[in-house]
């Protein structure tokens, strides 16, 4: 065999072999991305379900609690409660509010009360 | 390769293939030919339609204080199939949700026949609780969640919470079971109110847990609209107040308040009595929920009279000053008697002294055909349209039906039955100028966003009498509340009011009419010149002395002080003198109260 054939038979095909490593590690990534992939979108849906269990929730609180200001705030309750004495408001008389300007004065040129407040027995 | 190696090689490729093609075909099978059944298959038993909870709209009131909502409560839902350990599981849930933990056990474990399975297994869906508080389904997931306990599920659902109870209970309504209006605005607005739950398929693994990236078709739920009201809690507090102390003078059968702005016809308040509590509806009589502002008739009495001067003045047939006989109290061929006689009577103080005979003779100048097309003017005989559920049209019969006196009944407000509310209303014409306002209960409605979906403005339903002779009534109207007048517990010091009292005696079941039993009426608005509202106070049947049970005595002096109260509260600016010597001047002055006696 002449010396520039036999040069040729003996060396390494780095060619083909890195196309080889470069398909296969190709070809791995490729399988672990989607692994990745699979295992992140699995753990975004466990995430976005959380979140929205967290949301309706929040939402059922918030609802529950307008329910519970709209109950104790009702003029009913604190009218209720003005009646038992635990809010401590008195009945406005007519002898502390005056109308300023606009009012005809009283002949005498006081300032008029605005309603005549009378006792219920 | 020798021909032995090649034919093994060959044999070897071809068995492989065929294995392939054979798996291939199985595949294609199973994928595409099969696929609808497997489909079926795999859905029904990882597939699941979710609900989505859709809220009901809230109702408030013109201010936006909440008359109605929704309180957010859960139902405790198992699916047996997915428990491991039933006795741990009952024993949780009769703590939490204090049930019997036997009988929880019972029904988490009992079997039933499954026709697709041909076999006996436990139920996929239990009930175990519905209305479970928000508060406490929580606590229980956590607990759940906590022992790794599996085939617990929370379904959200609502109660509908009414957080004034009895108040403006006839006006708001409420609903069913399922969730449906019944009666008031929660029925008129239902079609607004109503919510439709939305769904979203959803791919569950084997031990239950939802598959999120599987998510197939969703809908949103759609929440409903929420309705605001013409009513000011503020006045209606104060009309409830005192109805409630007039209920304790009087002990009546019946009452009706209506307050109503008569520019608008925005119904500003509105209380029946019986009422009932909304949030407690187990034992309520239905004639306890009976709305007679709408849904019962009266004969409205002398309230009726103004309509009968309008329609007069109207035609120019007559002017304030015109004189009539009066018949000194008594009109022989018609047997009509006034309560204060007297010989002659002007067209203004037939109204002032409630004179029936001059009401009579007035109607009689105007005729059959012209009075019956006034009074159907005035919005009787008819619905107002008010949005409001059982609303009657009450009863004005047709001259052809009538009898020969029935000319001189129908002016003073007998052989005809009218609403409160068309009472009310008809009032209101006087007191705008002239025009029937269709009566209003809803102002306007909004989607979730705070969206106006629908407004309800001031709707004019025709104009009825011109504006000079509303005039000429009010002054007539604001001498029925003086001194002189039958009214004069109505004034309200600092205001003109005007108004008209109204005593109907009602009808025994022999036809006749009943001298003991009344219907005590008065009403006025205030102030005479502008006026802010005009208000109805309908007593039926008031427990008082003999000869007591007058409009002037029983629903004059309710009207007064729901006036005053009302005049405060929209911050009316007082600009009348009362004269020396009228009832809240002097009470006034004495800071006394004669009207509570």
């Amino acid at each position: 065999m002449p010396d520039n054939r036999r040069r040729h038979a003996n060396t390494v095909p780095i060619a083909k072999f890195v196309t080889c490593v470069v398909v296969g590690i190709f070809a791995c990534g490729a399988g672990l991305g989607y692994v990745w992939c699979k295992n992140d979108l699995y753990a975004t849906g466990a995430q976005i379900k959380k979140i929205e269990g967290e949301l309706v929730q929040l939402r059922s609180r918030n609802e529950a609690a307008r329910t519970s200001i709209a109950k104790l705030t009702s003029t009913a309750e604190l009218d209720k409660r003005h009646t038992m004495g635990w809010i401590k408001l008195v009945p406005i008389t007519p002898d502390r509010i005056v109308v300023v300007g606009v009012a005809k004065p009283a002949a005498s040129g006081e300032l008029r009360a605005v309603a005549n407040e009378r006792k219920r027995e | 390769m020798n021909r032995t190696a090649r034919i093994r090689a060959f044999i070897t490729c071809f068995l492989l293939a065929g294995c392939f093609t054979a798996f291939s075909a199985r595949l294609v099978h199973l994928q595409v030919t099969q696929h609808d059944e497997y489909l079926a298959f795999a859905q029904k038993n990882h597939g699941e339609r979710h609900k989505i909870h859709g809220r009901r709209g809230t109702i408030s009131d013109i201010r936006g204080e909440p008359l109605a909502q929704n309180d957010p409560v859960k139902t405790v839902v198992v699916d047996a199939t997915l428990v491991k350990d039933p006795r741990s599981l009952a024993k949780l849930l009769a703590v939490s949700l204090k049930l019997p933990e036997a009988v929880l056990f019972e029904r988490i474990t009992r079997e039933v026949f499954s026709e697709t399975q041909k076999k006996n297994v436990v139920s996929p869906y239990i009930v175990v609780k519905r209305e479970v508080a928000q508060g406490v389904a929580e606590d229980l997931a956590s607990q759940l969640a906590a022992r790794k306990l599996r085939g617990v599920s929370f379904e959200q659902s609502a109660n509908r919470i009414y957080p004034n109870g009895h108040m403006l209970c006839h006006v708001v309504g409420f609903v069913n079971g399922a969730g449906q209006g019944v009666d008031g605005v929660e029925r008129t607005m239902d079609s607004y109110l109503r919510s439709y739950e939305g769904f979203r398929n959803i791919v569950i693994d084997r031990k239950g847990n939802e598959i999120v990236p599987y998510r197939g078709e969703e809908h949103e739920a759609r929440h409903g609209s929420n309705v605001r009201l013409t009513i000011d809690m503020g006045l209606q507090n104060i009309v409830e107040q005192e109805l409630d102390a007039a209920i304790k003078q009087f002990r009546p059968k019946g009452a009706t308040v209506i307050l109503m702005n008569p520019k608008t016809g925005g119904i500003l308040a509105l209380a029946n009595r019986p009422n009932f509590n909304l949030n407690v509806q187990d034992g309520v009589k239905p004639e306890t929920r009976l709305n007679l502002a709408i849904a019962a008739q009266v004969e409205p009495g002398s309230t009726f009279k103004p309509v009968t001067v309008a329609a007069v003045l109207n035609e120019k047939l007559v002017t304030p000053e015109t004189v009539f006989d009066v018949e000194n109290g008594y009109y022989e061929w018609c047997r009509l008697r006034d309560d204060h006689p007297s010989i002659e009577l002007t067209v203004n103080d037939i109204l002032v002294r409630s004179s029936n005979i001059g009401a009579a003779k007035l109607a009689m100048r105007l005729g059959d055909q012209k009075f019956f097309e006034y009074v159907h003017r005035f919005g009787f005989g008819e619905q107002t349209g008010v949005a409001l559920p059982g609303e009657i049209k009450g009863v004005i019969h047709p001259p052809h039906q009538w009898s020969k006196i029935s000319i001189t009944r129908m002016p003073m407000g007998h052989e005809v039955a009218a609403t409160p509310l068309q009472i009310v209303t008809a009032m209101c014409v006087i007191a705008n100028g002239g025009t029937l306002m269709m009566p209003q209960i809803v102002h306007d409605i909004t989607d979730d966003a705070g969206v106006v979906v629908s407004a309800f403005p001031p709707r004019e339903v025709r104009r009825v009498v011109s504006q000079k002779t509303t005039e000429q009534v009010r002054k007539a109207l604001v001498e029925v509340v003086s001194k002189k007048g039958t009214a004069r517990l109505a004034q309200v010091l600092g205001f003109q009011v005007a108004g008209k009292t109204g005593t109907a005696q009602k009808r025994e079941e022999s036809g006749r009419y009943s001298h003991e039993k009344h219907v005590c009426s008065f009403v006025g608005f205030l102030p005479a010149e502008d006026p802010a509202f005009v208000a109805l106070v309908l007593i039926d049947e008031a427990q008082t002395k003999r000869g007591q049970d007058v409009g002037g005595l029983v629903a004059a002096p309710v009207f007064s002080r729901i006036g005053e109260r009302a005049a405060r509260y929209l911050g009316l600016t007082p600009s009348f003198e009362e004269p020396e010597g009228s009832v809240v001047a002097r009470e006034g002055k004495a800071g006394g109260n004669l009207r509570n006696r």
